[in-house]
């Protein structure tokens, strides 16, 4: 059977200046596609006797389309582990454990991710495994629901914090269209609705998990060729699908908006403002400039950063964040105030440093050191094959390929402070904005 | 001052500073002091920089100081790049030996760990107050008896000159262990070892036993919230540590149990996966906070008094009565019947694998090695491949009997409705649950005998407290 083959040779331990041509990921890896659509992509790193394996399927929050079926990627998640005739739940446990496996599984707005690490020795037989209940995977309504009482009960674990609320609230308000409008743990009532969607979870496994929705990603003390021999001998089999989900488009935000949250309970106001922003991207430069302005201007050697959490301490945390998503989603700044009666001054603080960046140019060397940290920050996580694994997960979801990691920091390093003004001007507009302020009952719990 | 080092080929260097001392020799009106001095040196100031200037000259290095304390050992520890390494370790240095006790540093760092117990703890993490709580509650009286963050209004009345006078007391050479793993170079073990050779050759911080008392009568502690759902830990106290006959045992019974966020544990099964009532349900031998947050324990939480402990994640109310009796109808099965032979074997094969992805990085790898050297045992990896190897089913099966109960319990809940959950708890229920799909015929004729399964609860052993009055 022919691969398409692309076989990327860097050279492993080489750590980055500040050289455009430098690479930011160290490792030799190769990826190559089956003819069924499949992408494998393995990275040898110096994990003595450890592999960890991370499949990915593009499918998360925001593949969920039809009204009523948020959280449905994150239930589909959990499904995966409703076993196959051949490896029913505890077959598929049993055999992780003989493999003194860790194995989890997440969901985001962009990709669900199932990961394992374990002994190189058994290698095939997770492989094999995998591939079965990617293929093969059958499970009884009875199965169903009760798995639905499992995440019911996962909401009801994030459900005591407020930032989850938070969140929740932001993208409902500030998204009229887009599946961004929903969190990837979805809506209460929808949860509460999902014992009763049996059918369309079918649908849903029938639409996403499919080869060319799917990349594998092995790192470890792995032979890249024995790996590709392995996947070709149990993946090469699964069909492709033909489904496209129609994801609307949001429209532009035709002016402010703005929602507030009374929590039940005493905690900290919080407030949360936000920008429509751009898609990830490694060729233009919008997205990699918010990104950074997001630490110029409010990380932790941010001059507001020093202003309100160390100087004045009226906040105890201050960050912000540009979302790295398939389609456009939010810049945040979050804060959380210790007084309430300090909320309007903190909020008139963030945008009057929102505008400071529109009307003037950072500092180059402030610019610059963020540029190391980001280079040095990525770098230094990759101390093991699963976070080695996991780091390149995220660029999958993205764009399918480790590729894009030195694109992205060669985009960093070009960046300079007029593109971070540009961006500013471009994305920070009033009509584009949304804030969201969650308070307790009366004086917000403060002292 | 003792030594650990775990030199590699690697672009990072892992430093872990660890002083043995932590909450255990908090003064008894100044609970939380130990920690608060350790945040104060990670988060403030040193003598010639402020700590705006520290953390701009982290910034580009992508490097922090993390503190961390327990009862018993206090670490700082960090990660840089080896390009980084002398400035970066001229900020630890400054950082741990000459810090700035600024008062404006102290004002924030004061205000943070109270946010912390008050919003973090109390406001917005169940489970986490609730094994907190179960803790403090098993070791009332001994030097374990607080949460290691300390109390609300303890930490109000600090002043700087209590921070530094513990600092003075147990920062000392004899408390120090020093821990580098990772490539630096061959000279710098000894430059820093000259370093802290400054601080104070004072004897090492004395250790007294810990005894925590015996529970008479199972018991439960409801703290009381506006909260969705009902969080549950459980335990009691256990004579085993590392380094103990019976830890490698324990541990393979946990592994059994309830091995942390995995779905193979017999709890997870049981509750989670075949009766689908919450999301997951674990067992433990060891401290382990953060375990929301973390699919593996942090090192340096070397405890010489451990738990038994059963951590139930968030039920729904109409279920919460059944699902404790459903735990301790599954801890009184392993007690009664053992593990079977077939689970045993395919546990301790787990158990020798899993040590390697325990010790995957660098930086838990040293964790563990201090940790170690602390217990008196060989290197974690080979201490646990040898001790399991030897292991029968019969061993486990009577350290098991020996160690474990199902009665004498102490429970803890977070939950609203108090009252209401006292009296489904107290009595021989029943407490029936009702499922939202059939069940198979054996799941609902063992749902006969959980459902009046007796806690051994009176009504006075059920003790409701306000949300508002733990650790303030």
């Amino acid at each position: 059977m022919m691969w398409k083959l692309l076989l990327v040779v860097l050279t492993a331990g080489a750590f980055v200046a500040a050289n455009a041509q430098v690479k930011t990921f160290p490792f030799a890896y190769t990826q190559q596609d089956l003819p069924n659509g499949l992408r494998l992509v393995t990275i040898p790193t110096d994990s003595p006797n450890l592999v960890t394996i991370y499949i990915v399927v593009q499918t998360g929050s925001r593949n969920e389309v039809e009204p009523g079926k948020t959280g449905f990627a994150h239930l589909f998640e959990h499904m995966m582990f409703r076993g196959t005739a051949k490896y029913p739940p505890e077959k598929y446990n049993q055999i992780l454990q003989r493999a003194g496996a860790a194995s989890n599984a997440f969901t985001s707005d962009d990709l669900t991710a199932f990961y394992t690490t374990f002994s190189k020795e058994d290698l095939a037989q997770i492989l094999a495994m995998e591939a079965d209940r990617f293929e093969t995977l059958k499970y009884t309504p009875e199965n169903f629901k009760t798995e639905t009482g499992a995440v019911l009960g996962e909401y009801n674990k994030n459900s005591s914090d407020p930032e989850e609320k938070l969140d929740e609230v932001l993208h409902d308000t500030a998204f009229d269209l887009h599946t961004y409008k929903h969190t990837t743990m979805g809506f209460l009532k929808d949860v509460q609705d999902m014992p009763n969607q049996y059918d369309y979870s079918l649908k849903f496994f029938d639409r996403y998990y499919r080869p060319e929705y799917t990349t594998i990603v092995v790192a470890g003390d792995v032979d890249p060729k024995k790996v590709r021999t392995l996947v070709d001998r149990y993946w090469g089999n699964w069909k492709r699908g033909n489904y496209h989900p129609d994801i609307p488009v949001e429209p532009a935000q035709n002016g402010p908006r703005e929602n507030k949250i009374d929590w039940p309970s005493p905690t900290l106001p919080l407030i949360d403002i936000a920008f429509h922003g751009p898609a990830y991207s490694d060729s233009d430069k919008d997205w990699a400039a918010l990104d950074a302005l997001a630490t110029l201007a409010f990380g932790r050697n941010s001059d507001l950063y020093e202003k309100l959490v160390v100087r004045e301490q009226k906040v105890d945390s201050l960050f912000a964040n540009m979302s790295q998503s398939v389609d456009p989603n939010l810049f945040e700044v979050e804060a959380r105030i210790k007084k309430a009666e300090d909320l309007p001054y903190v909020r008139t603080q963030i945008l009057e440093t929102i505008k400071k960046f529109q009307d003037d140019l950072v500092p180059a060397e402030k610019l610059s050191a963020v540029q190391s940290r980001e280079r040095y920050g990525f770098t230094m996580q990759l101390d093991n094959s699963q976070s080695v694994a996991a780091a390149v997960t995220r660029y999958v979801a993205l764009r399918r390929t480790p590729d894009t990691i030195d694109k992205l920091y060669a985009l960093y390093s070009k960046l300079t402070p007029e593109d971070i003004r540009a961006a500013a001007r471009k994305f920070f507009t009033g009509n584009n904005r949304t804030i969201v302020t969650l308070t307790g009952p009366a004086a917000g719990g403060g002292k | 001052m003792r030594t650990v080092t775990l030199p590699s080929k690697s672009l990072l260097v892992n430093v872990r500073i660890v002083f043995t001392t932590g909450a255990m020799m908090d003064p008894a009106d100044k609970p939380g002091l130990a920690h608060l001095t350790a945040a104060m040196l990670a988060g403030g100031g040193t003598k010639d920089l402020t700590y705006k200037q520290v953390v701009d000259a982290m910034f580009p290095m992508a490097v922090s100081l993390n503190s961390q304390t327990d009862e018993e050992m206090t670490v700082f520890s960090g990660t840089t790049h080896v390009d980084n390494l002398p400035a970066y370790y001229k900020l630890v240095r400054s950082m741990l030996l000459d810090p700035g006790w600024r008062e404006d540093d102290f004002k924030r760092i004061k205000d943070d760990t109270i946010n912390s117990l008050r919003v973090g703890l109390r406001g917005n993490n169940d489970e986490e107050l609730g094994k907190e709580v179960l803790y403090s509650t098993l070791y009332r009286g001994t030097p374990y008896g607080h949460y290691s963050l300390g109390t609300i209004s303890a930490i109000e009345k600090m002043t700087l000159d209590d921070l530094k006078q513990f600092y003075k007391q147990h920062y000392t050479q004899s408390n120090l262990i020093l821990g580098l793993a990772g490539g630096y170079p061959a000279a710098f073990l000894d430059e820093v070892k000259k370093d802290f050779a400054a601080l104070p050759a004072n004897d090492a911080t004395p250790v007294s036993a810990i005894k925590p008392e015996a529970i008479d009568h199972t018991r439960a502690l409801i703290v009381e919230k506006n909260t969705r759902s009902v969080a549950y830990s459980l335990g009691f106290p256990i004579d085993v540590k590392r380094g103990d006959p019976d830890y490698p045992a324990l541990l393979l019974m946990q592994s059994y149990l309830g091995p942390h966020r995995m779905s193979g544990g017999r709890l997870f099964q049981r509750i989670r996966e075949i009766r689908g009532i919450n999301y997951g349900d674990y067992a433990y031998i060891e401290y382990f906070p953060r375990g929301m947050f973390l699919m593996e324990p942090s090192p340096n939480l070397a405890r010489r008094s451990q738990i038994f402990q059963i951590w139930i994640r968030p039920v729904e109310p109409p279920a919460a009565a059944f699902t404790l009796r459903l735990a301790f109808f599954e801890l009184d099965k392993l007690i009664q019947n053992g593990i079977p032979p077939e689970d045993f074997n395919r546990t301790k094969e787990f158990l020798t694998k899993y040590v390697n992805v325990l010790t995957k990085t660098k930086n838990a790898e040293l964790g563990y090695a201090i940790d170690s050297l602390y217990y008196g045992i060989p290197d974690y990896n080979s201490y646990i491949k040898n001790g399991i190897a030897k292991l029968t089913v019969e061993q486990v099966n009577a350290a098991i009997r020996r160690h474990l109960r199902a009665d004498r319990i102490q429970i803890v809940a977070v939950a609203a409705n108090a009252e209401q959950l006292k009296k489904q708890l107290v009595g021989a229920g029943p407490t029936p649950i009702e499922y939202n799909s059939a069940k198979p015929a054996e799941i609902l004729a063992e749902d006969k005998l959980v459902e009046k399964l007796d806690l051994g609860l009176r009504p006075m052993d059920v003790q409701i407290v306000s949300v508002a009055s733990v650790f303030e």
